[in-house]
């Protein structure tokens, strides 16, 4: 969160960075994730370690907490920048305060904040509410923690905070500051520290234009040290990227000279240049004297639009001249289906390829439809049935109060078997080889039954045994144009087998979509070996999808989750349109907060990152991340795979997608 | 013991699967975890070593295609690129490492392979800059950003020549005439050069601006001087 050394500060970070930061101080860590949602409001995560007499665990709370920023008034020349915030506005509280600040920049390198805080932001040199709000803060009933008590903000006495930094240099920055906090739990136990001064000194540097450190003597007493990392995803390393050159398009009389050297048939001539470019071609075919269907396969690159580009310069450089108009059907290598025709005139690629908005011209002569539901040729099947993979696999768990970091390290045996072009067997084999997660002491929730809470019985039991992760038989089907399916039938997750369908509409021409996804299971044994347990479970979940041109996606599904609970879970994501994805889930069903247990109800947060972005190169391949703090069984759903939903493989290939990066189409 | 001999077996056996695409997104996750615990990001395609030759009409004799050599200000080895593409007055030149560049009469439009490429870009008398008695322009180049929106950069420039230049290309002397653009568009700022054959529009050498990432090339127009034009 913007602030200085530990009081607020009135300004924010560029839009859409990230910042992890971790610190340490008197006993008290803290870790925190923050993330610019628009340019006035921050969100951040937090999760520390605070010494108290009454801590929970060995004299310390491990906590998880939210805050929200919003910057509401710009600096001007005259006028500071304001800002107000929330700290811990969800869950047990022990951060919980709210606060209003202004921050100046008096002259280039003099820059001065001054604030009045509320809750722990209040604990000294408090004063009367200045909202007539009454003295005596409104208290709460955290009950198992995870909801919004807005009853008690801005409630109670109110302190004023100051804090005044000096830039010495661009890199090197000197800060004081005046802090109302009074550290009450800190304070209570020698595991803390003696609060001996309101203030506070910091010196901040910034090591490279992505990392800074900051040394503090916080109150008189304790020394600490904290390390910032930033990341904002709009600023790619790699710019435009550093693959090759894609073919250059050759005018006819030139081509048709070129054309006299190369392979005479055109499939072959084809499909080895495309190879370069990383794409698969299934399929050339002469529809009729002017127009070439092309058929292809792409697991490469996260921007359609420029594979589709690559895809068509290599036709136009191998198709014979009088082929006018090139359709393009893609296709999709998990399912095997037809998703999305594409069809370029040849005329206008060519004249487009080196014109000023020579993408955009070309964008008004490019039709997309939503591919014919035809029984697939069996193609990509005979190309190569067997896919394996061996590869070492980490898992990490994190807030157990027990451990908080809990984790295994092994390997990960993936096997896919395609017996036809839409029907596959794939498995995944794991083996934790060093593990702490068979170690994990919470124990399963009362109240429902225990469909995920009781986990840590399965890692206890598989210890560093191998174990079946997934074992499915997978059907893909698609009945119409837009209705697309599958079936999985097998070992599904670690701790359930039994058979799911899913169904998506959606139109490549609309952002937005519809699916159902069943299932019927039954529980694994804790060994997650072959043998099946009796317990049955059903879960019938409808899901709403859609997709805002900026880039906000929203997905509402409803229905019954695993524990027969019924309810809905709405996830909102901040897309990139490069591959990064940020978002925020909630769950609520028919579940009471207080039988739900601790964190009330099923959140999180969710971090998707592309590879391409680190590298510069194609590829769809991404590291995704869920920040969950509780795992309950109200709203519990199957972990499934990523590529077991058909929803995000479908509109990879809509008429969005493409729009999103299309200006990439000649790169 | 059984532990760690699992542990060698799986970290030597990073990389063990029949599939491409796995196993160049594996190498490339490994590959970025390594930079980032390095701290860098600099992973670029390798630099070329320095070599000895020598840019001579023997040199130029050996290629059988239209070339023009390409190489940075201060570097002195070139790539020599082969026209790959062709439409109307539009030339692009691709080198053997995959970088295409793209000229107008002689003007670079675009680039393809750099990591910042020029995309697209607009130029004012584009076709009669080196004939006529041009003294301002103007010029769009467009880039693009970390979402693939374009970073647009309007440039006003100005437009001097000097006569009668002696210019060097391989081993030849030249007269030519020199013409030098300077561009501005807010902060960004450029110097290009054309060494241009006198009364005509065939320029033979020049230096012109890429990118803020890539700065200048020095571009090598051969393909003048090939079928023994000299």
């Amino acid at each position: 969160m913007p602030g200085s050394i530990d009081t607020p500060t009135a300004e924010v970070f560029p839009e859409g960075q990230f910042s992890v930061s971790s610190s340490i101080f008197g006993g008290t860590i803290r870790t925190n994730l923050s993330f610019q949602v628009t340019n006035g409001v921050t969100v951040s995560f937090r999760y520390s370690r605070i010494p108290s007499a009454s801590g929970d665990h060995r004299g310390y709370y491990w906590d998880r907490s939210f805050d929200i920023h919003y910057l509401f008034n710009e600096q001007t020349k005259f006028l500071p920048s304001i800002a107000i915030g929330l700290r811990d506005f969800i869950g047990t509280g022990l951060y919980t305060g709210e606060y209003l600040v202004a921050t100046k920049d008096i002259t280039k390198n003099i820059k001065l904040s001054g604030g009045l805080g509320w809750g722990r932001l209040s604990g000294k040199n408090n004063g009367t509410n200045i909202f007539g709000m009454g003295n005596e803060r409104n208290s709460i009933s955290v009950g198992a923690g995870g909801t919004i008590h807005a009853n008690h903000f801005f409630s109670g006495k109110n302190s004023p905070f100051l804090s005044l930094s000096y830039y010495i240099s661009p890199e090197f920055q000197l800060i004081a500051e005046l802090s109302s906090d009074d550290y009450d739990m800190e304070v209570s136990t020698s595991k803390g520290f003696v609060r001996k001064s309101d203030f506070n000194f910091a010196f901040k540097y910034k090591v490279a234009s992505d990392f800074s450190i900051i040394g503090k003597l916080m109150h008189g007493n304790a020394f600490g040290l904290s390390g910032i990392l930033t990341l904002n995803p709009k600023n790619k390393p790699y710019k435009t990227g550093i693959e090759t050159a894609p073919m250059p398009i050759l005018e006819d009389h030139l081509l048709l000279q070129a054309q006299k050297s190369m392979d005479p048939n055109i499939f072959n001539r084809s499909a080895k240049l495309m190879k370069l470019d990383g794409i698969e071609l299934l399929s050339v075919e002469e529809i009729n004297k002017n127009t070439l269907q092309v058929e292809i396969l792409d697991r490469n690159y996260i921007d359609v639009a420029q594979m589709l580009g690559r895809a068509s310069r290599i036709i136009a450089k191998t198709a014979p001249v009088q082929f006018e108009v090139f359709k393009l059907k893609l296709i999709d290598y998990q399912s095997g289906l037809q998703i999305t025709d594409v069809d370029i005139i040849r005329r206008d690629l060519k004249e487009n390829e080196l014109a000023f908005d020579g993408p955009e011209k070309l964008w008004e002569s490019v039709n997309f439809y939503n591919s014919i539901a035809k029984k697939n040729p069996e193609k990509i099947s005979l190309e190569k049935k067997l896919t394996w993979s061996f590869y070492p696999d980490i898992e990490i768990m994190l807030f157990d109060p027990h451990s908080p970091i809990n984790g295994s390290i092994g390997w990960e045996a993936r096997l896919s078997y395609r017996l036809k072009n839409s029907i596959a067997i794939n498995s995944s084999i794991k083996q934790p080889i060093l593990t702490t997660l068979d170690d994990i002491k919470r124990g399963p929730k009362v109240g429902l039954p225990n469909v995920r809470s009781d986990y840590m019985y399965y890692y206890r039991d598989i210890g560093i045994k191998p174990y079946i992760s997934d074992l499915t038989l997978d059907q893909y089907f698609k009945p119409t144009k837009s209705l697309y399916g599958q079936l999985n039938i097998g070992y599904l997750e670690m701790m359930y087998a039994g058979i799911r369908s899913e169904i998506i509409w959606k139109d490549n021409k609309k952002p937005y979509g519809l699916g159902l996804d069943m299932a019927m299971v039954k529980k694994r044994n804790t060994r997650s070996d072959f043998s099946i347990l009796d317990s049955r479970y059903v879960t019938i979940i409808g899901s709403m999808y859609y997709d805002l041109s900026s880039h906000w996606n929203f997905k509402l599904d409803a229905g019954k989750y695993l524990a027969g609970d019924y309810g809905a879970t709405l996830a909102i994501s901040r897309s990139f349109n490069n591959g990064w994805e940020i978002g925020a889930f909630a769950t609520l069903t028919d579940v009471p907060f207080s039988t739900f247990g601790e964190g009330s109800f099923d959140k999180g947060i969710t971090l998707k990152a592309p590879l391409s972005w680190f590298t510069g190169k194609k590829s769809r391949a991404y590291r995704q991340n869920i920040i969950k703090p509780i795992s309950g069984d109200g709203g519990a759903r199957l972990y499934l795979p990523d590529d077991k939903f058909l929803y995000e493989r479908i509109k990879i290939y809509d008429q969005k997608s493409f729009k999103d990066n299309w200006k990439r189409f000649y790169r | 013991m059984r532990i760690l001999l699992l542990l060698v077996i799986i970290f030597t056996c990073v990389g063990c699967t029949n599939d491409d695409v796995i196993r160049g997104n594996k190498a490339s996750f490994t590959k970025v975890y390594s930079n980032i615990l390095s701290r860098s990001f600099d992973i670029q395609r390798e630099k070329s070593a320095a070599s000895d030759t020598i840019y001579d009409r023997e040199w130029l004799s050996k290629f059988t295609q239209p070339i023009i050599g390409i190489s940075a200000p201060k570097r002195s080895e070139q790539a020599a690129l082969v026209a790959l593409g062709n439409q109307d007055e539009k030339l692009t030149w691709v080198s053997a490492d995959g970088i295409s560049v793209s000229f107008a009469n002689g003007i670079l439009i675009a680039t393809r392979g750099y990591s910042q490429d020029l995309m697209e870009s607009r130029h004012g008398d584009q076709f009669s800059l080196f004939t006529r008695n041009t003294k301002k322009h103007f010029k769009t180049h467009r880039y693009l950003d970390g979402q693939n929106g374009y970073i647009e950069l309007n440039f006003s420039c100005s437009f001097k020549s000097i006569n009668n230049n002696v210019s060097y290309l391989l081993d030849i002397k030249l007269k030519t005439t020199k013409f030098t653009e300077s561009c501005t568009a807010g902060t960004f700022r450029h110097i290009n050069e054309y060494h241009v054959l006198p009364k005509t529009n065939i320029v033979i050498k020049s230096k012109q601006w890429v990118s803020e990432s890539n700065g200048y090339i020095l571009v090598y127009n051969y393909y003048a001087f090939q079928n023994n034009l000299f």
